[in-house]
């Protein structure tokens, strides 16, 4: 306002109108500082307000993201040891029938090998059966309870679902969290579907004198066995590229969650130096006005009349 | 003769006592508002002698020709328009942070984030019921700050228009002013204090009237004034003492209209603009907050008929009600969530129903909604600050340019003071030198 006043009404008007938005200046410094955030409402900068909204949004999507996959990491690890300790009972299966081929043991040892065979068995159940960090089925698909249930005969049928969920990583990715049974679990043997547990339950069976010619059977079943140790392997090869894939998605999250916060930052943050430079550059002006103002305002004719 | 100097002399104290009058009185009124200075006008009382004595004048002192109003017309139309504009968008502002607020604090757009997130959560185990009271807790969540929002978009309206119902009063009552005022003024003798006085309550009173609605004023020649409003064609307020009643009537939206003896009127400056168009920017929020309540309704509801909840029975809507401020959660019950396709037995972990809602969540895009709404609002208020700003400060410079004119200033008023107490005294001397002159032609012997 460059208006030159006569009245005294208009000087203390304009006076008041210049000092209140100075003080209004300062104090929005002052409050922009105070909450590191450029914005106090949206209507300062609606575009700006919007995009953080948007990046809030995305941020609290992805760290259930996270959680997701970290939930997914826990049963794919889970996954992987249990394959681990699986494979390494087939081995011992498969040094057992090694043992139980041979023509030199009696058919006593070969019986108590079949025993063997059987507790092995039931180890592998026991494993395919493990339950995963929520308490379900760790291979039974969407299946709550047991991947596997033995029915009347002894034999480990499985009663889980055809495929395992999958869980989103974000950007539209997502892993699957396990394996089925039957997808490690089964292989053919010369063109005929089988599974692990049927192959070493029906050995176990043999040594212990199922069969006429048990150490015949024992032959049979390494090929058997090596099949399913290779079914094993390859399962757990999947399950370790899943592993992979799971590292490469956080690690990119990572970089997003930073991009993102460098953004937030940018968007509606503030400059620290330039804010507090800024007020006291409004101090100044603001001390001045009101020192200028208090000496003016003195001015007047009547103190000079006496 | 001496005679005549001491009439002129005491004309002239006369006439110095009225200006010291005048100028004690500017002081007095210093800061009163709508207080114009005053000024004493003076003129000299000559006449020149009868018919014989052509070339000599009889002097007869100064009278006080009248009491100047030292008001500028344009300037106060100048005031009373831009003053009109700034009251409408700063009323509009005002209103518009109102609805801006009501709508950000609320926290509705966090709100709508956080159910999203318990259903993505929800993905990882459809069947812990802890994921599962979540979701419930966050849909309770969203449906109490959606019906939060409306009920303060609501107060935010009522408030408006008790406002725009108290300008309605304001203008009835300031018209009935002014016809009051003309009718004095009708009567009052031209340049006298009495209508000085009665200018100032006048123009006092356009201003006010004019921040309620935008008018246009004619002046008679006996200074009374006719108000009509809008431009120099719009329907008549004030015409004389005879004055139409103004009224306001609420739609079922809550938008208000303005009638004048029953017939429409639409102000486009002043308070009740400013109101009229922030309520129908209330309006126009609500509405579309309705819709995304309306949105998210249909898509749970919707998406859970598609399902069955963890007991294996058919999804039952999870929301009742049909719009933000009847929105609810139909129960508290986590398991009734169809997370798994129709079909699957109880407890399934079975997660498709889940992406189908999902899914039908996303369609409808609740945030998205949300965050268009504020945006649209705090865009308008960003946008109107920009013209309130520009308007205040134009009726700033209008109002301080008629204060410069029409004002006091103490430092004239205190030279007017002395000046007039030496006049004061100087007529006092002629009165002393007249009489000295007399004592002088008596002393002669």
């Amino acid at each position: 306002m460059t208006i030159l006043s006569t009245s005294t009404g208009a000087f203390f008007d304009r006076a008041r109108s210049d000092i209140t938005s100075l003080r209004a200046q300062a104090e929005k410094l002052q409050s922009q500082i105070g909450s590191q955030s450029r914005l106090t409402r949206s209507s300062d900068d609606p575009v700006a307000a919007s995009r953080l909204r948007n990046l809030a949004r995305t941020d609290a999507l992805s760290k259930i993201d996270t959680s997701n996959a970290r939930r997914a990491t826990a049963d794919l690890n889970l996954a992987d040891s249990t394959m681990s300790d699986i494979a390494n009972t087939v081995s011992q299966a498969k040094v057992l029938a090694a043992q139980a081929a041979t023509g030199t043991i009696t058919s006593e040892q070969r019986a108590a090998i079949g025993r063997q065979m059987a507790a092995l068995h039931d180890t592998i159940v026991g494993l395919a059966n493990t339950r995963d960090s929520t308490g379900n089925a760790l291979f039974g698909g969407e299946n709550a309870t047991s991947a596997y249930t033995l029915n009347a005969s002894g034999d480990a049928v499985y009663s889980g679902t055809a495929r395992t969920g999958d869980l989103p990583l974000g950007d539209g990715q997502a892993v699957t969290r396990s394996m089925t049974g039957p997808e490690f679990l089964n292989f053919s043997v010369n063109g005929q579907p089988t599974d692990l547990m049927a192959t070493i339950k029906s050995l176990a069976d043999a040594l212990q004198g199922g069969v006429p010619d048990p150490a015949a059977a024992a032959r049979g079943a390494l090929d058997a066995l090596s099949s399913g140790l290779d079914a094993v392997t390859t399962g757990q090869t999947v399950i370790g590229t899943r592993l992979a894939w799971l590292d490469f998605t956080s690690e990119r999250r990572t970089n997003m969650d930073e991009a993102r916060a460098a953004e937030e930052a940018d968007v509606g943050g503030i400059d620290l130096a330039n804010s507090i430079a800024s007020l006291q550059e409004m101090m100044v002006v603001l001390e001045a006005s009101q020192a200028s103002f208090t000496k003016l305002s003195q001015l007047s004719l009547f103190n000079k009349l006496g | 003769m001496s005679a005549d100097m001491l009439a002129i002399a005491r004309s002239g104290t006369r006439a110095a006592r009225a200006a010291l009058d005048v100028t004690a009185q500017n002081i007095a009124n210093a800061s009163s508002e709508g207080y114009v200075r005053r000024s004493v006008q003076l003129s000299e009382v000559s006449a020149s002698s009868g018919i014989g004595g052509a070339g000599s004048t009889t002097l007869a002192g100064v009278r006080i020709s009248g009491i100047a109003r030292n008001a500028d017309v344009f300037r106060q139309a100048e005031v009373r328009r831009t003053g009109g504009d700034a009251a409408r968008a700063s009323t509009e502002v005002q209103g518009l942070e109102n609805i801006e607020a009501a709508v950000e604090q609320s926290g509705v757009y966090k709100a709508s984030v956080a159910f999203e997130g318990s259903l993505q959560q929800l993905l990882s185990d459809p069947t812990d019921g802890a994921l599962r009271a979540s979701v419930m807790e966050s849909g309770r969540t969203l449906a109490s700050t959606l019906n939060v929002t409306v009920a303060s978009l609501d107060a935010a309206g009522k408030g408006l228009r008790f406002e725009a119902q108290d300008g309605v009063d304001q203008v009835n009552l300031l018209t009935g002013e002014l016809a009051r005022v003309n009718a004095r003024l009708g009567r009052a003798t031209e340049a006298s204090a009495t209508q000085s006085t009665l200018l100032d309550q006048r123009d006092t009173l356009l201003q006010k009237l004019s921040g309620q609605v935008d008018i246009t004023t004619t002046f008679a020649a006996d200074r009374t004034v006719e108000v009509r409003i809008g431009g120099a064609t719009g329907p008549t307020l004030l015409s004389g003492q005879t004055s139409a009643t103004m009224a306001m009537a609420t739609a079922t939206d809550g938008t208000v209209s303005f009638t004048l003896d029953g017939a429409a009127v639409t102000p486009a400056s002043g308070a009740l603009a400013g109101r009229s168009q922030a309520l129908e920017q209330l309006a126009d929020t609500r509405d579309k907050i309705d819709t995304i309540a309306a949105g998210i309704i249909s898509a749970v509801n919707g998406a859970q008929t598609s399902g069955v909840d963890l007991q294996g029975a058919p999804g039952a809507p999870l929301f009742s009600g049909t719009n933000a401020s009847t929105i609810a959660l139909a129960t508290n019950d986590g398991s009734k969530i169809a997370t798994a396709p129709a079909g699957t037995g109880p407890q399934s972990r079975d997660a498709g129903n889940l992406a189908v809602l999902r899914g039908a969540l996303g369609a409808a895009n609740p945030s998205g909604g949300l965050d268009a709404v504020l945006f649209d609002v705090s865009s308008a208020v960003a946008g109107r600050t920009v013209t309130r700003d520009a308007l205040a400060s134009i009726a700033d410079s209008a109002s301080i340019a008629l204060q410069t004119q029409a004002g006091v200033d103490l430092d004239q008023e205190a030279v007017n003071l002395i000046r007039f107490q030496q006049a004061f005294s100087a007529s006092g001397r002629v009165m002393q030198v007249a009489n000295d002159l007399f004592d002088t032609i008596l002393g002669i012997r």
